[in-house]
């Protein structure tokens, strides 16, 4: 799976384990509610196709199953997000289901889109374009080296193959192959990227005038002077900008005693050991600052799952 | 999972009200968070935004560049980021489309392609009907590969996108015929949830070729930290979280109202605003519980120290 | 040989093509042709994801380990999903080329495989990552202690950046004119020197220190000095 995002920051305070941990056995009245679930359920959807179908009878047959196919859906997704939510007040087998359903689409999903958007037209249309084109892409392209392409897309092809041996109980060597690709390509393109983007650019951006200087206009003496005097007063001159000066200084010392601070091979102590103390502060305040706004990231994300349930489904407002 | 998250912790028979707090059954704690988001919604609360410096930048970089210009917009991100996303993409999508900027819809994140599909549907063509596919927008969709996509749609395009998402050839697209790399665009966009995503476009596009186009980005409140040393240089132009949208939503929407739907304008380029609400009353909790929980700690440790 | 040498020279000639594609218009598209095979594998991980999901649920059916109904739930789900994207069950024609059996869009909410993305899939991982707002308030009152200068720091800009990002900040400082020399007292103008001066340095700092060991562990992969990554097979 690819990666995921830095939204996993937060992770699961408080000791909350991760999702897709073993189930415990049902007791007795886990089993009531998952039934009693199942039953709400059940008669929600009821309800729901029947709300749907009402709301469509004036309609054509298209668009009444359209509005029935909507309506199931948002009571679906109402069913869906509850579901989750139940957890918060404790782990009971509808969270349970939700989540084993959001894993196994989840996968099923990122593996279609895989196979349709990279490698139907990148490698099966290399290798076997008229194919391709026949049931698929009827416009794919027409390569001015076919045969070239073809060569050359056995390479992924293998690699692809060997990618999968991983799930072979033998032969785990074969899998480093490709591994050793993928890891190559990355440090390959990372190298260069890293110097260019966060070493070179940042120091660039770093390293400014520490003075820093602003247009400030005098306004015309009132009353009296001639034209032109009043013409030389009105023009800008240039003076320290205060804050923006405070703001340059702020920025070269917070960088530098940063560094300083992730910089071992010199034993914190005396100059040193001052600027990896004041590196720390620096820190501090940017992780309160990081702190705050994924404190607002999270609430928004919560806001939309609500606007949904009162809105959409509950027609609230 | 195991239920003993949820126990209570410490507590004890006696002590007084605030030692008592630091046994406090968290689920109270979830719900106080709950209704402090759910009682400003149904009370639809909104306040007044006013749009900081990197709004402004932004919008500026946007109306900076001539009209009709070709401008590439990246969705990488998915549902699970669409609250803080969504409404920015809406704002921009409509921002680029009322200038008359012809749009290349992409996306990094596998289920970016969906999102970039309902911005076409829920604004684009709802405000702007007159785009016709292939000459005013197309959609190329998604390709697994995370920064090596950016890094090649920055050389070859035609190598990466063979096709559209449709599968059409870009050839036969009048708008992305003649494309060969990023360079061919006045502007990228990058609505970005994380890894790959706005900082790859930096590494990957921009610093390649840093004056052939403007990049701007919107940004999750968690991933904004590592955009942070990109601006301005690298990066003209950055909303920041959902503030970020509820402000460049306002400086778009008063400069490009709709005449003819600015009911609906107003609900979809206004989510941002509205998911404003709820954040002063969360905001206000935050803090409280981070103080009481001082006040919890302080009274726990006088009460030990006193036995 | 097999097992080591050449891993270690795949490597070695992966990095070094793309270095050189970055330094010399002549070797470009070689390292366009590498992307293209890397962007191809990257979709073969999907498959490979899901055929370890498939590993370790049919394990646990088999087994009848505990919750093995959860593992055939999300079996029965993974298959559906799949059987209706890879088939493209119901999926809306292509409009220029109607008679083509795949050529039709899969992923509207009119074909199955939308409607599960819209109506199971968006929401479940949409509430998924919201119940973090729970979790965050739930460790701002346990975890977040004033203990010394740092925590103090780290708590004060917090709160700092928490005001100002709502109306809240205009409510408290609004009053105070931007133009006098107490506009440093406005939490936005607070909000703004924290983020792109102070959080911006330390950032920037980061930011370096992470490139200068993505260098270092790059060359040392390259240059075949790790080769940790062997042990994976």
């Amino acid at each position: 799976m690819n990666a995921r995002n830095t939204n996993d920051d937060a992770g699961q305070p408080d000791g909350c384990p991760p999702a897709a941990s073993a189930a415990t056995p049902a007791r007795p009245s886990l089993r009531f509610l998952w039934l009693s679930l199942a039953v709400l359920g059940a008669s929600l959807t009821v309800f729901g196709t029947a709300m749907a179908a009402q709301d469509a009878g004036a309609t054509d047959a298209a668009q009444a199953t359209v509005a029935l196919s909507k309506s199931i859906g948002i009571w679906c997704a109402a069913l869906m997000t509850i579901g989750i939510l139940t957890f918060l007040y404790k782990d009971n087998p509808f969270y349970k289901v939700c989540e084993s359903i959001l894993i196994g689409v989840s996968a099923a999903y990122w593996m279609v889109n895989g196979f349709w958007s990279t490698l139907v037209p990148n490698l099966f249309g290399k290798l076997m374009p008229s194919v391709v084109r026949e049931y698929a892409i009827p416009s794919l392209p027409v390569s001015d080296t076919p045969g070239f392409d073809m060569a050359l897309a056995f390479v992924p092809l293998a690699l692809g193959l060997m990618l999968l041996w991983r799930l072979a109980p033998k032969g785990g060597w074969i899998s480093v192959w490709p591994l050793a690709f993928i890891i190559g390509t990355t440090a390959g393109i990372r190298l260069v990227a890293s110097i260019e983007a966060d070493l070179l650019a940042q120091a660039s951006a770093t390293i400014r005038p520490l003075v820093v200087m602003k247009d400030s206009v005098l306004a015309p003496a009132a009353g009296g002077g001639s034209a032109a005097t009043a013409e030389m007063a009105a023009t800008a001159v240039r003076t320290v900008d205060f804050w923006g000066t405070v703001g340059a200084v702020t920025g070269v010392v917070g960088v530098l005693s940063v560094l300083s601070y992730f910089f071992f091979s010199l034993e914190h102590k005396g100059a040193v050991g001052k600027s990896a103390r004041l590196g720390v502060w620096f820190l501090m305040i940017t992780f309160g600052s990081a702190f705050g706004l994924t404190v607002m990231g999270r609430i928004t994300l919560l806001a939309q799952r609500l606007e949904f349930l009162f809105k959409d489904w509950l027609g609230l407002g | 999972m195991n239920t003993n998250t949820h126990d209570r912790q410490g507590g004890g028979g006696g002590g007084s009200f605030l030692s008592r707090l630091g046994g406090l059954d968290r689920r109270w704690i979830f719900l106080a968070m709950g209704l402090s988001i759910a009682v400003p919604i149904l009370l639809k609360l909104r306040f007044p935004e006013v749009p900081g410096p990197m709004a402004r930048a932004t919008f500026d970089a946007i109306e900076s560049i001539p009209a009709g210009s070709r401008v590439l917009l990246a969705f990488d991100y998915d549902p699970a980021s669409a609250g803080e996303l969504q409404p920015m993409a809406n704002a921009m999508v409509h921002h680029c489309a009322a200038r008359g900027h012809r749009i290349v819809f992409m996306a990094l994140w596998p289920l970016g392609k969906q999102m970039a599909d309902a911005t076409i549907k829920d604004v684009l063509l709802e405000f702007h009907p007159q785009y016709a596919y292939g000459t005013d927008y197309v959609q190329l969709g998604y390709k697994a590969g995370n920064e090596a996509v950016v890094k090649l749609m920055a050389t070859d395009i035609p190598q990466q996108y063979s096709t559209d998402a449709a599968g059409a050839a870009l050839a036969s697209l009048p708008l992305v015929a003649d494309v060969k790399s990023t360079t061919d665009f006045k502007l990228v966009a990058s609505i970005s949830a994380g890894y790959p995503g706005a900082k790859e476009w930096v590494q990957y596009a921009n610093s390649a070729n840093p004056e052939a186009f403007k990049l701007v980005s919107g940004s999750t409140g968690v991933q904004v930290s590592q955009l942070l040393p990109y601006y301005p240089a690298q990066m003209e132009g950055l909303l920041v979280a959902v503030k970020g949208a509820a402000e460049y939503e306002m400086l778009v929407t008063a400069a490009y109202p709709s005449a003819d739907k600015p009911d609906l304008l107003a609900e979809r380029l206004g989510q941002g605003r509205v998911r404003m609400g709820p954040q002063l009353v969360a905001h206000l909790l935050m803090i409280g519980l981070i103080i009481l929980g001082n006040i919890a700690m302080v009274a726990g440790r006088s009460r030990g120290g006193a036995r | 040989m097999l097992q080591r040498t050449v891993p270690i020279a795949i490597l070695g000639l992966s990095g070094v093509i793309l270095m050189l594609a970055y330094f010399s218009p002549l070797t470009t598209s070689w390292g366009e042709t590498v992307l293209e095979w890397f962007n191809i594998l990257a979709a073969v991980a999907f498959v490979l994801g899901a055929g370890n999901l498939l590993a370790v649920n049919l394990e646990k059916i088999s087994s009848r380990r505990p919750g093995w109904a959860y593992a055939a739930i999300t079996l029965v789900s993974f298959f559906l999903m799949l059987g209706f994207g890879l088939l493209k069950v119901g999926a809306v024609p292509n409009p220029a080329h109607p008679e083509v059996s795949f050529a039709g869009s899969y992923d509207t909410a009119e074909s199955p495989f939308g409607w599960i993305y819209e109506y199971v899939f968006s929401p479940l991982t949409a509430t998924m990552f919201a119940m973090l707002a729970f979790y965050v308030a739930s460790a701002a009152f346990r975890a977040f202690r004033a203990k010394n200068t740092e925590s103090i720091l780290l708590l004060g800009t917090a709160f700092v950046i928490l005001l100002a990002q709502t109306a809240a900040g205009m409510f408290l400082t609004g009053w105070i004119p931007e133009d006098s020399a107490f506009a440093f007292l406005r939490l936005d103008w607070m909000k703004v020197a924290i983020t792109e001066h102070i959080q911006t340095a330390g950032m920037r700092a980061i930011t370096i220190g992470i490139a200068l060991g993505v260098v270092a562990t790059s060359l040392r992969l390259i240059l075949g000095i790790d080769k940790s990554y062997l042990s994976k097979g």
